[in-house]
């Protein structure tokens, strides 16, 4: 039944009102980064074939995310679990297999996105394929720098 | 009773939107069924943007005004928010199974910005039991609750800051999102939906913000009733031990 309230603090009010300031500053500081530098493509979800084969011998063997359209026509589908399509980026075209199978979602000409890494045969094997289900899906255009990232 | 019968067309416009949105328009040719799912998923995003806008700015006016019932609002704001964004994770989670091929990925922007702001409203809601001072409660819950804020534009924005899986918003270009052949009754499901449950969130708000300040004048009264008796046992020369000072009674 007490009701004794703790003394007060002396208040540093000011200094506390500055040091709120301050984080809130920080805070859009960090978002203004994210947003509109480049720092974006370190951690992008998705490398573009032709972000992949730009990177040469070192895109072999990496784990990697690649994503773009399912080319028209090339999805082989053999028995069971063994599919064969063409990822591209409408200028560079990836050849994926997985032994995975896809959501039925998965169709021509609409987007996905997959995992696992570049063969040295040229084959991207995917451990996963996901698909991106936006209808006017359009894959960034193959210049290194995609369209959405302001500079 | 006004409140009651808001609560009433609420749910009665969800039933409707929702056998509309069941029944009446067509699956998508790509998706199928699990389209439908969009109706809700897109509603619940989007009250939960509106809630924990409306949690910035109670707690924008209360530091302003340094009046509690904007307090109350802010609270109703979180709470209502934390619900819908749960649901809109959930629901979410069940479009992308069967669509995507895969309930979560963490390397997306949408999805972890988003579950970042679930834990930013979740931490506001314990915060506010960090203290028993109303207004000290109210001003750390408005300082945190405007901080928070900050992820709702990072939220909305990431599917075009960032490539990930999830699609661009449905609501800048809505057509995007639509079956060619059948985009009026899509769009018709979606605004439906969005209205009802709209509805449904004014009624939540409304009734949590009646219930915090019935709360709080409980929690008052008790306080002023401490104090009464504090000031009593003052007054009284022989008291047990362990009761207040009177130097000690807040005002």
């Amino acid at each position: 039944m007490t009701i004794a309230r703790p003394a007060e603090p002396p208040l540093p009010q000011r200094r506390r009102r500055w040091g709120l300031i301050a984080a809130v500053a920080v805070v859009l500081a960090v978002i203004g980064y994210f947003a509109f530098s480049s720092i974006g493509d370190a951690l992008v979800y998705y490398l573009t074939p032709t972000e992949l084969m730009a990177r040469g011998d070192a895109a072999y063997g990496q784990s990697v995310r690649l994503g773009g359209l399912v080319k028209a026509g090339s999805i082989e589908q053999g028995a069971s679990a063994d599919l064969t399509f063409v990822l591209t980026d409408q200028t560079t075209d990836v050849t994926v297999h997985s032994d995975t199978l896809p959501p039925s979602s998965f169709r021509e000409n609409s987007g996905a996105v997959v995992e696992g890494t570049l063969q040295s045969n040229g084959t991207f094997q995917a451990s996963q394929v996901l698909v991106k289900h936006d209808e006017n899906y359009v894959a960034p255009s193959g210049s290194a720098v995609p369209s959405h990232v302001t500079p | 009773m006004k409140t009651r019968a808001l609560g009433m067309v609420g749910l009665l416009a969800v039933v409707i939107a929702a056998i509309f949105g069941l029944f009446v328009v067509p699956p998508d040719a790509n998706q199928g069924d699990a389209q439908r799912i969009m109706y809700v998923h897109v509603a619940s995003a989007w009250l939960a943007y509106l809630s924990f806008g409306v949690t910035a700015l109670g707690g924008l006016l209360f530091l302003w005004k340094r009046d509690l019932r904007f307090d109350a609002v802010a609270l109703a704001g979180a709470e209502v928010g934390v619900m819908f964004t749960a649901f809109a994770i959930w629901g979410g989670m069940m479009w992308g199974k069967p669509v995507w091929g895969t309930f979560w990925q963490w390397e997306d922007p949408r999805l972890t910005t988003t579950a970042l702001l679930l834990a930013l409203y979740v931490g506001y809601l314990l915060l506010r039991h960090l203290t028993d001072d109303p207004m000290r409660r109210a001003t750390r819950a408005a300082i945190v609750g405007l901080v928070a804020a900050v992820d709702i534009p990072i939220v909305h924005f990431s599917v075009v800051w960032w490539r990930g899986l999830h699609q661009t918003a449905t609501f800048g270009d809505p057509a995007k999102l639509l079956h060619p052949s059948a985009p009026l009754l899509f769009v018709v499901a979606l605004m439906g939906m969005l209205t009802a449950f709209t509805i449904v969130w004014a009624y939540l708000m409304i009734r949590r913000y009646q219930l915090a300040r019935t709360a709080w004048q409980i929690e008052e009264h008790g306080r002023l009733g401490r104090i009464s008796a504090a000031r009593q046992a003052a007054v009284r020369p022989v008291r047990p031990v362990a009761e207040p000072h009177p130097e000690e009674v807040g005002s």
